[in-house]
């Protein structure tokens, strides 16, 4: 049987089959299939011999044996005596099967008896002569019976073809007929003349009763008023029933005119916007696509909305970028731990809330009642460059958006980010950024007046932008050291930079803003050791409650950062050296001392934000960036942002913060951290209850902002980093909401006081803060906590999230994967120039840090050179970022712009504790103010540019940046007074961690955002508390207790943490 | 081709050598599908035909002939092999070369030949219990048109409703009334109907090979 089945098998042409051995006949026709055969046989081995042998190798014999198969047949042996029976099979040496088989008698008609019926017989083929199949159907086992070819093969033996016969058109018949056939219009027989006809010819009588009475009743018409009355009520019925919906669309169902390909294949746009948004998403060309992303990133269908509101705005193609870049910064802001860690403090925290607010849902709901309101002041500028949703109106939706879909809204930051810090960049850059800057320049002046207005409508804006901006220049310097490098470099252009710095800041601001709610009732919260998420959740429910308290922090920080980011922006890239004085200036001038330390506090969150902020910014644009971070630094980070960020980055990381705090010094320093984001909440509040109500909002948002960050995080490594930069880059963002928020808050500046007060704890704190953050380069423990608290809040929690969720793969080689992103980012819309540029850059960059340092200035002027070489792969960039948010490469993108911000900001604060950080400090005051811009600028704006160029040299940047930035921003503001370099170093180390941080919580972000999506705030609370708590973890071991909450991000974290905690220059030299 | 001779050449019964067989294959050593072949075989019947497959390791060739009972779409299938056969004449060559093979139902095959066995099996179990030739020539002419039909003792069944018992006649069959019954009556009387005329026809045939025989003799 097998033998026959093979045998089968091979004349079936199915060359499967062990038996197909037979296949490998000596035919012709058989060679294929024996060399099939002996494959076959080579791989069953024993087979093979059985297969190939005798007749199974013939492919022919094979086919027609077995298709006789079963067929009677006479078999003639050698003696003459003749067997007949049933056809079996045969054997390979052609041995032949009979079934049934019985000697046949001479007498043909009769039939065998059963006795002499053999059930089966085996006859050796050399015992047989003939055998003899009759009337064997050859056809019978073909499969293809039914084929034509089969068919008309079985037709052809009995029907010989037909002769065909002209037809010659039957004139013989009736002429007429045909005639009539054509002019007879009847339909065929009518029924009563076959009636007639079958009754002539056939006698059949029909019985057939039109009236149908057998099947119904006639109806019986009469004038009776009720059968009247039933008449119309049927036919009232029958409207009715004809006119419903459901009737109309089954009826649809039968009579649809439209084929079944426009039906079920046809793509049919346009429909749905917002449902198809994502879909569009992907169809959309890139520029759109980074509105879009954002937008979809942010809230599926409700970002979409928001979108399409914000391509309005952005409607020019610089604007669209600007938009973007203002939604990465928002999203950066929101992401942005930058922004906790500048507002560390409460001032911090608000905007981390803002920033989360908008990534997440209930802040930004919360806030956006406030944003509005400052909206509207930034709007005119941040329409402009973020027309994008995140704009006006986008801005509350985008916000909203955010919130409900962190994740995609992080995204959507992220690309948005990535996009601006391109065009940021771009502007910077040669002649690409000069365009940008235009249409940035446009926006980021619009948003500058805006800030002014607001600074008119909150007087804080314009004291802090003016007066502030001096002071907050240094501030800014030392705080968004990368960021106020960037602007220094472009603060040529500064006009337009500053613009931008002050937007960027509005959004520090607002993210500070948030994050000082979210500090003051995180940090109490992060006391009671409570969950991250819980924290965050609470802060955010808190921000919304209390919005009085984190409105009023917020707006503290908010007038801080606002005032700050502003004039910052500008000021600080040259004052960068005089950070610590710029940080008293700022506090002087912005509020009291308290509020310097505040303000250096913030600043250094502002720093850190402000540095991602650069990042972002000297990515997109270096100068707007730059100007936005160092505006948002400034702003955020003088005023309130200084406690604010030290409570922002408890709030963001509530957990971190509580983690950082309970690691730190936990105890003390946790209780100065509550009371410091309590005091600095209190200062805002005091300062602005626009602010408030925008921290209240920034509470939520900052853990969105976590998310968000996260999305900024997307640049992969400076997304740790970033943590804060994507804060910065949610300052460039929430600058526009932001700064509106923040000049909203800016009224409130009377809070001031309050928030001095609290700055001055904060002050305290935040030396803690720096320290904890910097425990490697500056361990003040006062700072560390507060720079761990920072560092959490901005990055760390978000970007930490970011990396987690966005990509887990970051997480798991936060560098590598920032770095490898940041490549591939930068191939993809760099091409390989970028990358060429970024290496250089990078490594000029480090060189630029060590040499800013060590004379930052001098190395700013590369710097500078590089950043516009930067700025225009900055430009790519942002096109890289907003594929990057498609994929990874945005992350990275984003992280450069946070590591940008951060390295600004360690630089800044270094340029004290750490010579890179305090030459950067000096180039970013310089680059802000004249003198400390240049080296300040020039690293900023080289990190900005490395970050730019490449991922990898961003990362480096980062690294080295992240450094720096933490001590520019810790260090010179916030500790200036005590401990503000160290602070600074500390908060640079803190920046490096806040980088990672940030890369995680960018993956956070990712993670948050796909939260927000699923409309998780919570998620998001916890996924960048989480992220906080990574990075307190890197800083400290404390962290521990906290991961648990933070269980989502650990892994990331860990990788982050590992990151973070090799020393970020280790990441910086690895990647050098 | 053409012509389709299975001619019993019993006088050519001598053994052919196998050297002789070997070497028959006179024209080339291998047949050509699709080249019609004659030869005799050791038992002296003259068989040919069209080449279908030829193994040569066996020495088995395969022949395609008309069908011997004239039916169009069916043919005779020979296996011969050429070990007992002599004076192989490829009467013709190739001229086209052969159709591919089309793969088989091998499934349908088994069953076929798993329902010939049974068929045969029947019938020998009709036969062995002592059915006239009548009755098994009637149940072979229901067969044809009935396939449900089977033997139980000497009664034929039908459609497991009509029986038909010896001596077989349109009275022995019963059963339900009913259409089957009346449609295996009228198989039935059909049957000798033709039975009958065969009978006659031999008895003529048979008479004039008689009277001719005598003439001629």
């Amino acid at each position: 049987m097998k033998p026959q089945a093979g045998g089968n098998r091979k004349p079936g042409g199915s060359n499967s089959g062990a038996a197909a051995a037979s296949g490998t006949g000596g035919a012709g026709g058989g060679v294929g299939r024996q060399n099939i055969g002996r494959g076959r046989n080579n791989a069953k081995g024993p087979s093979t011999a059985v297969a190939l042998s005798g007749v199974y190798a013939n492919m022919r014999m094979v086919h027609v044996l077995t298709s006789v198969v079963g067929t009677k047949c006479d078999l003639k042996v050698k003696n003459g005596l003749i067997y007949e029976g049933v056809f079996k099979t045969y054997g390979p040496e052609c041995d032949i099967v009979l079934d049934a088989a019985h000697r046949k008698s001479v007498e043909p008609n009769v039939g065998p008896r059963r006795e002499d019926i053999v059930e089966s017989i085996i006859f050796k083929s050399s015992d047989v002569v003939v055998v003899h199949f009759k009337d064997v159907d050859l056809n019978y086992a073909k499969k293809d019976n039914f084929t034509d070819s089969a068919v008309s093969a079985r037709l052809n033996g009995e029907h010989k073809e037909k002769d065909l016969e002209p037809w010659d058109g039957g004139e013989q018949h009736i002429s007429g007929s045909m005639e009539s056939l054509d002019t007879d219009l009847s339909n065929g027989w009518d029924p009563d003349e076959m009636f007639k006809y079958n009754e002539e010819t056939y006698g059949v009588k029909s019985t057939y009763d039109s009236s149908l009475s057998s099947y119904t009743v006639p109806l019986e018409r009469d004038d009776s008023e009720e059968f009247l009355k039933r008449e119309a009520r049927a036919s009232q019925l029958a409207e009715e029933i004809e006119a419903s919906a459901t009737y109309k669309a089954r009826v649809a169902l039968e009579n649809d005119d439209r084929s079944e390909e426009e039906k079920y294949t046809a793509v049919v746009r346009g429909e749905r916007e917002l449902h198809s948004l994502n879909r569009e998403n992907k169809y959309i060309p890139p520029s759109q696509r980074n509105r879009e992303p954002g937008m979809s990133w942010g809230a599926g269908r409700q970002n979409s909305p928001r979108l399409v509101q914000c391509s309005p705005g952005p409607p020019a193609p610089r604007s669209g970028p600007h938009d973007y870049n203002a939604m990465d910064q928002r999203v950066v802001n929101g992401g942005a731990h930058p922004w906790p860690s500048r507002c560390p403090s409460p001032s911090s925290r608000p905007p981390s809330r803002y920033q989360s607010g908008p990534t997440n849902s209930l802040p930004p709901r919360a806030a956006t009642p406030t944003r509005p309101p400052s909206r509207p002041p930034s709007r005119p500028s941040r329409p402009l460059s973020l027309p994008s949703a995140h704009g006006s109106t986008g801005p509350l939706s985008t916000m909203p958006k955010r919130l409900s879909s962190e994740g995609p809204p992080r995204m959507s930051p992220k690309s948005q980010r990535t996009p601006r810090p391109h065009r940021v960049a771009s502007c910077r850059g040669g002649g690409p950024p000069p365009p940008d800057y235009m249409s940035q320049g446009a926006s980021v002046e619009v948003s500058a007046p805006p800030p002014t207005r607001n600074s008119s409508s909150g007087g804080t804006w314009s004291s802090v932008v003016s007066g502030a901006h001096r002071p907050r220049s240094p501030r800014q310097n030392s705080i968004g050291g990368g960021a106020p490098s960037p602007s220094c470099l472009s603060s040529p252009q500064a006009g337009t930079v500053p613009v931008d710095s002050a937007t960027a800041s509005t959004t520090a601001t607002s993210p500070t803003a948030a994050n000082p709610a979210t500090n003051l009732e995180a940090s109490p919260i992060e006391e009671a050791k409570e969950s991250r998420v819980l924290e965050m959740r609470q802060n955010s429910p808190n921000a919304n409650k209390e919005n009085v308290k984190p409105i009023e922090a917020s707006a503290s920080i908010a007038r801080s950062i606002g005032k700050g980011p502003p004039s910052m922006a500008p000021d600080h890239r040259k004052q960068i050296d005089n950070l610590k004085k710029f940080s008293v200036e700022f506090r002087v001038s912005l509020i009291s001392l308290p509020l310097c330390v505040f303000r250096n506090s913030e600043k250094s969150t502002v720093d850190s934000t402000g540095p991602k902020v650069p990042m972002e910014s000297t990515i997109s644009e270096e100068t707007s960036t730059a100007v936005s971070i160092t505006p948002t630094g400034s702003k955020s980070a003088t005023p309130s942002l200084s406690p604010s960020s030290a409570v922002p980055e408890q709030k963001r990381g509530p957990d971190v913060t509580s983690q950082g705090f309970q690691t730190t010094s936990s105890l003390a320093n946790a209780a100065a951290k509550d009371k410091d984001e309590k005091e600095e909440k209190n200062d805002p509040v005091a300062e602005s209850v626009r602010k408030s109500t925008l921290n209240p909002n920034a509470k939520e948002f900052n853990p969105r902002v976590f998310c968000s960050p996260p999305k900024p995080a997307t640049t992969p490594t400076q997304t740790r980093p970033q943590g804060q930069p994507s804060p910065s880059i949610v300052v460039q963002q929430p600058p526009a909401v932001y700064g509106q928020t923040m000049f909203q808050m800016y009224p409130l500046t009377p809070v001031s006081p309050g928030v001095q007060v609290p700055h001055m704890t904060m002050s305290q704190t935040k030396p803690y803060r720096p320290g904890k953050g910097e425990n490697a380069s500056l361990s003040e423990f006062p700072n560390m906590p507060q720079q761990r608290p920072d560092q959490h809040h901005p990055p760390g929690a978000s970007t930490m999230m970011h990396p987690a969720t966005a990509a887990g793969p970051p997480i798991v080689a936060p560098s590598p994967a920032y770095s490898t992103q940041y490549f591939t980012c930068s191939p993809q819309q760099f091409a390989s120039q970028p990358l060429v540029q970024q290496m250089p850059h990078y490594q000029s960059q480090h060189v630029f840090s060590p040499m800013i340092q060590g004379s930052a200035r001098m190395i700013t002027p590369p710097g500078h050179a590089q950043p516009s070489l930067v700025s225009s792969s900055t430009t790519q960039y942002g096109e890289q970022t907003h594929t990057m948010y498609v994929s990874p490469t945005p992350i990275p993108q984003q992280f450069p712009h946070p590591s940008s911000t951060l390295h600004p900001h360690p630089q800044h604060p270094q340029p004290s504790a750490t010579p890179t950080g305090q030459p950067q400090q000096g180039t970013q005051h310089g680059g802000s103010h004249p003198a400390p811009s240049p080296v300040q600028h020039p690293q900023h704006q080289a990190a900005a540019q490395a970050i730019h160029l490449g991922n990898p040299p961003q990362q480096q940047m980062y690294s080295a940046l992240a450094p720096t930035p933490p001590s520019m921003t810790p260090g010179p503001n916030p500790q200036s007074p005590q401990a503000s370099f160290p602070s600074a170093q500390q908060a640079v180390y803190i920046h490096p961690q806040q980088m990672q941080h940030g890369y995680n919580p960018n993956h956070m972000a990712h993670v948050q955002q796909a939260h927000m999506q699923s409309g998780m705030v919570p998620p998001h609370h916890g996924t960048p508390s989480h992220p906080p708590t990574m990075m307190l973890m890197a800083t400290q071991a404390p962290a521990g207790p906290q991961p648990g909450t933070l269980n989502p991000i650990p892994v990331s974290s860990a990788t982050h943490y590992s990151y973070t905690l090799t020393p970020v220059q280790g990441h910086h030299q690895q990647q050098l | 081709m053409t012509s389709r001779r299975r001619t019993r050449l019993r006088k050519a019964r001598a053994p052919v050598s196998l050297a002789e067989k070997m070497a028959a294959p006179g024209p080339g050593e291998y047949f050509s599908v699709g080249s019609h072949v004659s030869c005799i075989t050791c038992l002296g019947q003259r068989l040919q035909g069209e080449v279908v497959a030829f193994d040569y390791p066996s020495k088995m060739l395969t022949l395609k002939c008309p069908s011997s009972s004239g039916k169009p779409n069916l043919s005779d299938v020979i296996l011969v092999n050429l070990a007992y056969v002599s004076d192989v004449d490829v009467i013709n060559d190739r001229t086209e070369t052969p159709p591919p093979l089309a793969s088989l139902n091998i499934s349908k095959l088994a069953n076929r030949a798993r329902t010939e066995k049974e068929d045969k099996l029947s019938q020998a179990y009709a036969i062995s219990a002592g059915v006239s030739v009548e009755g098994q020539q009637l149940f072979q002419t229901i067969h044809k048109t009935i396939k449900d039909c089977k033997w139980q003792e000497k009664n034929i069944i039908v459609m497991d409703d009509v029986v038909i018992s010896p001596p077989y006649q349109v009275e022995n069959c019963k059963g339900k009334e009913g259409s089957a019954l009346s449609h295996i009556r009228k198989i039935v009387e059909k049957h000798f109907k033709d039975v009958e005329s065969q009978k006659s026809m031999q008895r003529t045939q048979a008479q004039q090979t008689q009277k001719d025989s005598s003439l001629s003799s």
